[in-house]
């Protein structure tokens, strides 16, 4: 117990009593840190995104222009049924003519209602149907195109449906892929500079430690408080790191906001407010971990006396 | 104390002798100045006997611990039984007077009660009274040679080496060295000095063992710088 408590001193006062040297080892592990960190937010980010998009990929289908709302009510029912269904939105004739109208009002196409009279509606009742997955709307289309609907449904945007869809799944795919890799090297980067810095700072200190050795200590009462200053740093740097985001995920939130012309498509800063312990948590076990193995390591060789 | 049988070492397998068929048997309360000049074997006889190196042929006892072959876990276990001072101090840069005497206490395991009772005493005893507190930087070569002696007894070793403890100090620091040598050696510590300083072994009118290309060539009770 006694040499216990001893530990903890030694730790403590190697980390106040080479100020510079901690404060430099501190900075390089904030830079890992600050990068994990990055990537945690970037991860998310794009998840974000690819789950904002998909949300937004619905198929509309446009009814025949006799389907009555009885039909309509009978078709949505039949949807819900399905396990691949998400939801369905009905949008009425007179819904489908003010969007018309809205998204084409400054021009020459709304002209193309003149020939109606003011109470006439050229539009029929159309359906958004939303899946849980974009790989279930090949079945929904399916469902669809049955012969039993042909007299009521008239679906005229599968093909570029299924085309997006695609794209949206490929590119889903393609930056989960890469951003593994990236995920890697940055992790590796990051390695390596944790393991170098303790590197250095033991070399600087390894009179300190032949002397101890010279002195009479044991291997393990030198190098634990060695150990022990390295998991200090590690939580330092976490702490540190952890004490910035808040601040700086607030001047990013409404540059996300504006880029993304959503305000809760991308919410990264309630994304680490809500994950904040996990995130820094993790990443402290992580550090403290390479940090004690790189420890162990650089301080062999010194120990040999 | 320390009985030195047949030692024999080498460096660069056995190109370079260090130390050749040494025989020495020094007593419980000796003070014995181990001289030579620069090559002569004398630091790698010290060298031995803390185990920092292991010889290649011969054997070393220390208290009756036969240590030739001892384990680098055991290593420890030594050096807590021995006082060692070196030219250079060795004192913990990062640390104070108090602390660098109290940090042979702490690797021993003493409590910290005996550890505030002991080493204000030890530093007492080398003359550091009120300097507790100061870094090494804060002291002079003589001072720091002080807090090293301290630091090697506050333990109480029985055996008490000193590897060239003067060959950085002035001629007043020398003879204080010398001088609280001897009282330490008149408290019952063996003391086993390592110089290359005439004037000290003259003055010292005790024995002297004299090393020359790593052999002894004379080993006199009351002896006198040779060389």
């Amino acid at each position: 117990m006694i040499s216990f408590f001893r530990i903890i001193k030694f730790a403590l006062q190697g980390v106040f009593r080479n100020f510079w040297l901690s404060v430099v080892t501190i900075t390089m592990m904030i830079m890992a840190v600050l990068s994990v960190t990055i990537l945690v937010a970037m991860d998310y980010v794009k998840e974000a995104t690819i789950a904002s998009v998909k949300n937004k990929v619905d198929i509309l289908v446009e009814l025949r222009f006799n389907a009555g709302s009885d039909e309509v009510e009978g078709l949505v029912i039949e949807l819900e049924r399905l396990t691949e269904v998400k939801s369905v939105r009905v949008i009425t004739p007179q819904e489908n003519l003010e969007i018309f109208r809205q998204r084409n009002q400054d021009s020459q196409i709304s002209r193309a209602l003149d020939i109606y009279d003011e109470e006439e509606n050229p539009f029929s009742y159309s359906l958004a149907i939303g899946a849980y997955d974009l790989s279930q709307y090949p079945q929904i289309l399916e469902f669809l195109n049955q012969e039993k609907y042909s007299g009521l449904v008239q679906v005229s945007e599968f093909d570029s449906h299924e085309e997006f869809i695609e794209r949206i799944n490929s590119i889903a795919e393609f930056v989960n892929r890469y951003s593994l890799y990236l995920a890697l090297i940055f992790i590796a980067i990051s390695v390596i500079v944790i393991f170098n810095t303790i590197r250095i700072s033991i070399y600087t200190r390894r009179d300190e430690i032949m002397i101890m050795k010279l002195v009479g200590a044991g291997n393990s009462f030198v190098r634990l408080p060695f150990v022990l200053e390295s998991v200090f740093y590690a939580l330092a740097a976490v702490l540190l790191v952890a004490a910035a985001v808040y601040p700086l995920v607030s001047l990013l939130q409404p540059v996300l906001n504006n880029y993304f012309q959503d305000y809760s498509a991308i919410d990264l800063r309630n994304y680490f407010i809500g994950n904040l312990l996990e995130i820094f948590f993790y990443q402290f076990i992580a550090l403290a971990l390479i940090n004690t193995l790189s420890t162990s390591v650089a301080i062999r060789r010194y120990l040999r006396i | 104390m320390i009985k030195l049988v047949d030692l024999s070492k080498s460096y660069s397998s056995g190109k370079v002798a260090a130390l050749k068929n040494i025989n020495a048997h020094i007593k419980p309360g000796e003070f014995v100045s181990i001289v030579g000049q620069s090559g002569s074997g004398k630091t790698t006889l010290v060298r031995l006997i803390i185990a920092e190196e292991k010889p290649d042929s011969g054997q070393i006892i220390i208290g009756g611990w036969d240590i030739t072959g001892i384990k680098d876990r055991e290593i420890p276990t030594l050096r807590r039984q021995l006082g060692v001072i070196f030219q250079d101090f060795k004192l913990l840069p990062k640390k104070t007077v108090f602390e660098n005497v109290a940090f042979a206490m702490e690797t021993c395991g003493f409590s910290n009660k005996e550890i505030k009772k002991t080493v204000p005493q030890m530093i007492s005893l080398v003359g550091l009274k009120g300097k507790e507190d100061r870094y090494s930087h804060q002291l002079s070569g003589g001072e720091k040679q002080r807090v090293a002696i301290a630091r090697s007894l506050v333990h109480k070793p029985k055996l008490l080496i000193a590897d060239e403890p003067t060959g950085n100090l002035d001629s007043i620091n020398t003879r204080e060295i010398i001088d609280l040598l001897k009282k330490i050696n008149n408290l019952g510590t063996t003391v086993v000095l390592v110089t290359h300083n005439k004037d000290v072994v003259n003055s010292l009118r005790s024995r002297v063992i004299t090393l020359d290309s790593g052999q002894i060539i004379s080993d006199q009770e009351e002896g006198r710088y040779l060389l």
